[in-house]
């Protein structure tokens, strides 16, 4: 099985880049190579326009609210439209943050006012005054591959799904979505959207796999993986979800 | 200063300063405490007590710490000792407390001079009230995130206290495209500093990182073109739409001539003369804060020379590239707290012929930040790749974090170990015969500085001064 190859774009990496959400092309890249799967990570930038049918893994991160007009200009110019195809033809999509907003039909201010965006999946967005930030952590259904994942989250906008939407998770501790109705994310064909930074990937090593797992199944028809010796992973996943558990959100 | 009560402010004095023996007397080295007591008498106690002081306030994300004690180095050279407040006091309380301990009972400050280092959150309520002759601004990066939310923020905060006194000398870095913009329709005068287009070797300079923090113009939003870069988003920037670009500045960095572990040789563009200049403060950043402080200096109108010669001679500040020796190995400790202040320890240390062994702690508590996940925008492939660093240690509440980061970086799993204890990493780390580098962030820094200082005889911070 040494011949397989996967292709990841990253969406965006000069503008949305906080958090350290980076972390999830350096996680997906070396657990494949650890495996020896073959992988591409291809930026595209802000003007871009090549086309986007050819990758397997797409990842969009969360950026600075003053960046974001020149964003959206980018995504009416074109790209917006070839995102959307992707994920209607089940390419594989990790959205964190922002980058999670984006795919869902607006997002409106605290003002008021209301940014469209591309309204992939059928959600919004609304601004508040509380900063929704911690440690947290959630469980994934068994098609998501049914792991607790935990991450740091910190967002003011509340997101709330339309009717029958699945999130990606439950709840365990923390805030989610809106902090209300204990979702946290948004599972659609095989975009995964969620609000962990940490990032999410490196510390979850299962669902890393599942997301390479279904790309794999995508572009091969099978989703055979080897398994990888994640002690470091599981150690630093553990320890978090324990104080998450334990209720201690600080660390002090 | 009108209608400040005598009485309250009395009570305001004596009940810092009580606490503050109180904790002494304790040997706990509180720094808040005193201020809030103080506090609690006389909500302005602080203007009372700076009343008619010269003060040079410090703020930005990096560097603080280290420019304050470049000043205030040059000032106890000079003969002048001046208040200053320790870095970990740096919000209201903090300085509240260092300034009403050094007060009269009637109020009336017992020195003239004071060298405040600020946070940028705490400038809007600090600044009014002791009206500094100067604000320096060293830099802006993403820091502490999940405090201040993202670095745009922190930038609106500082210009809201800058907004309040415009009689104040701004002192800024022209380099940076985020801190410059604090001139922007503000009425003060202001005074830049910058390294300077021929300073720095284009071919040496960092750019493997290009996680920039100020990539688009925050006036236009057009990308910034660059004529030079020093590091990160700090350069030679310009925008081809709007025109923001550097500005022309009152003083600089025309070269470097040298930089060694043990400081850097530069020569400085002042706007009468060129001067060499001895900074005793190794890497690329301490050149900045070196600038910053004569800046700063020239901005107050204090005595060149003061500042010029004794950069050579200052000295490591708490955690700073603080040197201790061990049974006879060497230690460098490197306060790291934020993607570009470690990307420049790691180059540091990347930088280094010999083998060394590299320990870093990470802590989570709130006064570094409840979210680690910047150590993943920070470059640790530097050090896991470098084939001189033999042996990492890994310590702190998050180990487990930066464990996993330097795996993802390269290093080889089993050159890391983790090591709780801090005595027993200090027994560890210098068991190999090779020079030990170790990067905390803040609070990993206070209590492994802690175990080191006492087993190598330095004192405790709070003992560090007066």
């Amino acid at each position: 099985m040494s011949d397989r190859k996967l292709k990841i774009a990253h969406l965006y990496p000069e503008v949305l880049n906080l958090y350290g959400d980076r972390g999830n092309i350096l996680c997906l890249k070396k657990r494949l190579e650890w495996r020896g799967i073959d992988c591409e990570v291809t930026e595209v930038k802000l003007g871009d326009n090549q086309s986007l049918s050819d990758f397997d893994i797409f990842f969009i991160g969360g950026g600075q609210d003053f960046e974001q007009e020149v964003l959206l200009n980018d995504l009416r110019s074109g790209k917006g439209d070839s995102i959307r195809s992707a994920v209607e033809g089940g390419k594989v999509f990790l959205c964190i943050c922002g980058g999670y907003q984006m795919m869902g039909h607006y997002y409106q201010t605290k003002e008021g006012e209301k940014l469209p965006f591309l309204g992939v999946v059928d959600y919004h967005t609304i601004g508040g005054d509380v900063r929704m930030i911690g440690n947290y952590a959630f469980r994934l259904p068994a098609e998501s591959g049914g792991s607790d994942v935990v991450g740091f989250e910190n967002h003011s906008g509340r997101t709330y799904l339309g009717e029958g939407v699945t999130p990606l998770g439950t709840v365990l501790a923390g805030y989610g979505n809106n902090g209300e109705d204990k979702t946290e994310g948004v599972r659609y064909k095989n975009l995964f959207g969620s609000y962990s930074h940490g990032p999410i990937l490196p510390k979850n090593p299962a669902f890393a796999d599942h997301l390479i797992k279904t790309a794999l199944k995508e572009r091969y028809g099978s989703d055979e993986l080897e398994a990888l010796p994640d002690t470091y992973e599981n150690e630093a996943h553990d320890y978090v979800l324990d104080k998450v558990l334990r209720g201690d959100m600080s660390g002090d | 200063m009108n209608g400040h009560n005598p009485v309250k402010t009395f009570f305001a004095v004596a009940a810092c300063r009580l606490t503050r023996w109180g904790l002494r007397v304790a040997h706990r080295g509180g720094t808040t405490l005193p201020g809030r007591s103080a506090l609690l008498f006389d909500k302005k106690i602080l203007e009372v007590v700076s009343s008619g002081m010269e003060i040079i306030v410090v703020t930005g994300t990096n560097g603080k710490t280290t420019t304050c004690s470049m000043l205030r180095n040059a000032l106890q050279e000079s003969g002048v000792d001046p208040l200053s407040n320790i870095s970990g006091a740096n919000l209201l309380t903090g300085i509240t407390a260092e300034f009403t301990a050094l007060a009269t009972l009637s109020g009336k400050p017992k020195k003239h001079f004071a060298i405040v280092e600020c946070d940028e959150g705490a400038l809007k309520k600090v600044v009014p009230l002791i009206h500094p002759k100067v604000i320096v601004v060293t830099n802006l990066f993403r820091d502490q995130l999940d405090r201040y939310g993202e670095v745009m923020h922190t930038l609106e905060e500082i210009r809201t206290g800058v907004g309040l006194v415009p009689d104040t000398t701004l002192c800024l870095n022209a380099d940076c495209s985020l801190t410059s913009s604090l001139a922007n329709g503000v009425p003060n005068k202001v005074f830049y500093y910058g390294i300077g287009p021929d300073a720095v070797d284009q071919k040496n300079t960092d750019e493997s990182n290009d996680l920039s923090d100020a990539k688009y113009c925050i006036n236009c939003g057009t990308e910034y073109e660059y004529d030079y870069h020093t590091y990160q988003h700090l350069g030679g920037f310009r925008c081809p739409k709007c025109g923001y670009k550097r500005a022309a500045t009152n003083i600089e960095v025309s070269s470097i001539n040298k930089i060694s572990p043990k400081g850097s040789d530069i020569t400085v563009r002042f706007q009468d003369e060129n001067q060499d200049i001895t900074i005793g403060l190794p890497a690329l950043y301490n050149i900045y804060n070196g600038i910053a402080a004569i800046g700063a200096y020239e901005a107050a109108g204090w005595k060149r020379s003061d500042i010029t010669q004794s950069l050579g001679k200052v000295a490591s500040s708490f955690g700073r590239m603080e040197t201790f020796t061990y049974n006879n190995v060497d230690i460098q400790m490197i306060l790291v707290k934020n993607p570009a202040g470690c990307n420049q320890s790691l180059s540091y240390l990347s930088s280094m012929e010999n083998d060394y062994v590299a320990v870093f702690c990470l802590n989570d508590k709130t006064a570094d930040g409840h979210d680690i996940s910047w150590i993943w925008d920070a470059d640790f492939e530097k050090v896991a790749n470098d084939k001189n660093c033999k042996k990492i240690y890994v310590s702190g509440t998050r180990a487990t974090d930066i464990r996993l980061r330097l795996k993802y970086a390269g290093a080889d799993e089993s050159s890391i170990s983790l090591v709780e204890d801090e005595n027993e990493l200090l027994k560890a780390m210098t068991s190999h015969s090779l020079p030990v580098f170790a990067l905390p962030n803040y609070t990993s820094m206070l209590s492994l500085r802690a175990v080191v200082g006492a087993a190598t005889g330095k004192k405790e911070f709070w003992k560090d001064q007066k």
